[in-house]
């Protein structure tokens, strides 16, 4: 498979400040691939050089093999870009919008009217073309603004946090639309929402301080907390003293006490019967398994704390 | 540079300006026409002839061309700071394959056609209801002034609206700089009300250039030479200024 966007050892610095240290990433071609990370962690630096609006202080990004150092031009021509506010123009209509955009790309009027037709047909759109975005609801101007990135079919789309703002429903249909042009491009993804990024994307990185401090798929980032396995066990009375017990046994790696609530990881399911047997007549009313969340495995790597 | 992003965005101002043509232009005619009224016919009984001609021809010329320049400058102004701090357009056409000296020159141009419309339509009220006429070969002279002053406001504009953040800061600039460099350059008095010794610093200022040469273009045909380069080459410096901060600005 293919690069589509590449960085080595990019590095962005303001004054003191390092924002992006030493940064190494490749998503391939046609991937839909998740960067997370805390506020100020370095994500909208780290788009802001690779869609060629920043230059780096040090290090190389590609995008489709294109230095973002001299080739800006083709890059922005290879791109679509989400950013986190919306940017759409108030005073023309939603299909002037559009129609702004493709000239900025130097489309063919007789093209671009046929894919501005396609485009607002898929994203329900066609319907309020001729009004203008201020009249739209949050959801529809997103979708506006997803729509207006895609007219001059981009090879590499990224959206900078796409649904912030945005309530369930509408986030819903972001990921629908996401999900419907996926594998035509490869798409970019910056998101404060840990569900979206599981629900969307092939791979995921997580990023904190300007560093690459964890990547690979959901699933592969979850086993690299403890196993992957954490059971609740509900007690009726005396949970100090089953607390202590389960906290003195091998195969329990870590333990935190809720209420009556005590959860265990254990270093794999098999553990689980060496568990049973300890908890022997003890006043047990449920005993359940939950699966680690890819909001666990971001806060054990960024830190619960609230950041600035 | 290629121009087609400079002509998309440009395409787009004028549609937005096509749009909401009637309310611009009565908002615009009608601070030149207050002027016009409060001093060139309420105070014409006082004030008699300057430089051998009634006041309300002497400011006449004037007030056309503080129209079109205070539009060229206004549009700029205003529209780069909308777009940038506002609307974030700015950052939508940075993302497409267009330059950063095409965005500026776009709204060079967009301030510039304000200036010609608003300054034209000023003129046409004026003719309306004043006996000011002019040569219509006279235009040819005077547009060698209207250009490049056009253009060199609607560069300063471009300069005040992508380094100014705040609104209130714009107004302060109009307010302490701009009008007073229009309103000392001989638009409503002569340069000779002027004490002597101030009068070559009055003269070297652009502002002056544009609005004296523009005057004695228009009214008497005169074609000043040093008057239109000193127009022509402020507008051309503004250009280079205009490109080179915004390319600084948008680089932070």
């Amino acid at each position: 498979m293919t690069t589509a966007l590449r960085t080595h050892l990019l590095t962005k610095n303001y004054g003191q400040l390092t924002a992006l240290d030493s940064f190494d990433l490749e998503v391939d071609q046609g991937a839909i691939f998740g960067l997370l990370g805390p506020n100020g962690a370095g994500k909208t630096t780290l788009i802001r050089i690779l869609t060629t609006l920043m230059r780096q202080s040090s290090g190389e990004a590609f995008i489709q093999g294109l230095d973002t150092r001299v080739n800006g031009r083709e890059i922005r021509a290879l791109i679509g870009v989400v950013s986190q506010e919306n940017s759409l123009d108030r005073y023309l209509t939603a299909r002037e919008n559009l129609e702004l955009h493709a000239r900025l790309h130097g489309m063919q009027a007789n093209l671009y009217r046929r894919r501005i037709d396609e485009l607002l047909e898929l994203m329900g759109l066609a319907g309020r073309q001729k009004d203008f975005p201020d009249s739209f609801s949050g959801g529809m101007q997103r979708r506006l603004v997803v729509t207006r990135a895609l007219v001059h079919e981009p090879r590499v789309l990224f959206l900078d946090e796409p649904t912030t703002g945005l309530d369930p429903q509408a986030r819903r249909a972001v990921w629908d639309y996401v999900r419907s042009i996926a594998g035509s491009m490869t798409i970019f993804l910056t998101t404060h929402y840990l569900e979206e990024a599981e629900q969307l994307c092939d791979r995921i990185a997580i990023m904190d301080h300007g560093r690459l401090i964890a990547q690979g798929t959901t699933q592969e980032l979850k086993e690299r907390l403890s196993g992957g396995t954490v059971y609740e066990i509900e007690f009726d009375d005396e949970i100090e003293r089953y607390a202590v017990l389960l906290k003195g046994m091998a195969c329990v790696l870590d333990m935190s006490v809720s209420g009556r609530m005590i959860h265990v990881g254990l270093e794999s399911w098999e553990c689980l019967s060496e568990v049973v047997s300890a908890l022997h007549g003890a006043p047990v009313r449920r005993i359940s398994l939950r699966e680690r969340t890819l909001e666990d495995v971001f806060i054990s790597l960024t830190g619960a704390g609230v950041r600035e | 540079m290629r121009f087609l992003g400079s002509l998309a965005i440009w395409r787009r101002d004028m549609l937005v300006l096509r749009r909401s043509i009637l309310s611009e232009l009565v908002a615009v005619v009608a601070y030149p026409l207050t002027i016009y009224l409060a001093f060139g016919i309420g105070m014409k009984g006082y004030i008699g002839l300057v430089e051998g001609v009634p006041y309300s021809m002497f400011i006449a010329p004037g007030l056309i061309t503080m129209t079109a320049v205070n539009a060229a400058y206004s549009e700029s102004v205003w529209s780069l700071w909308f777009h940038r701090r506002v609307q974030f357009t700015i950052e939508s056409y940075r993302v497409t394959p267009v330059s950063v000296s095409e965005i500026v020159v776009a709204k060079i141009l967009s301030g510039f056609t304000h200036g010609l419309v608003k300054g034209v339509t000023v003129a046409l009220v004026i003719f309306a209801i004043t006996p000011f006429r002019f040569e219509p070969v006279n235009l040819l002279a005077y547009m060698a002034f209207l250009l490049p002053g056009s253009a060199l406001f609607s560069c300063a504009g471009i300069i005040c609206g992508t380094i100014m953040d705040k609104p209130e800061t714009i107004g302060k600039v109009e307010a302490v700089f701009i009008m007073p460099l229009i309103f000392m350059s001989g638009l409503f008095f002569p340069l000779s009300s002027y004490p002597a010794p101030i009068v070559p610093w009055i003269k070297a200022f652009p502002t002056t250039a544009l609005f004296e040469g523009a005057r004695q273009a228009l009214t008497s045909g005169g074609f000043p030479v040093g008057s239109a380069l000193q127009v022509t080459v402020t507008a051309l410096l503004t250009f280079v200024a205009a490109v080179l901060i915004f390319r600084w600005k948008m680089a932070e």
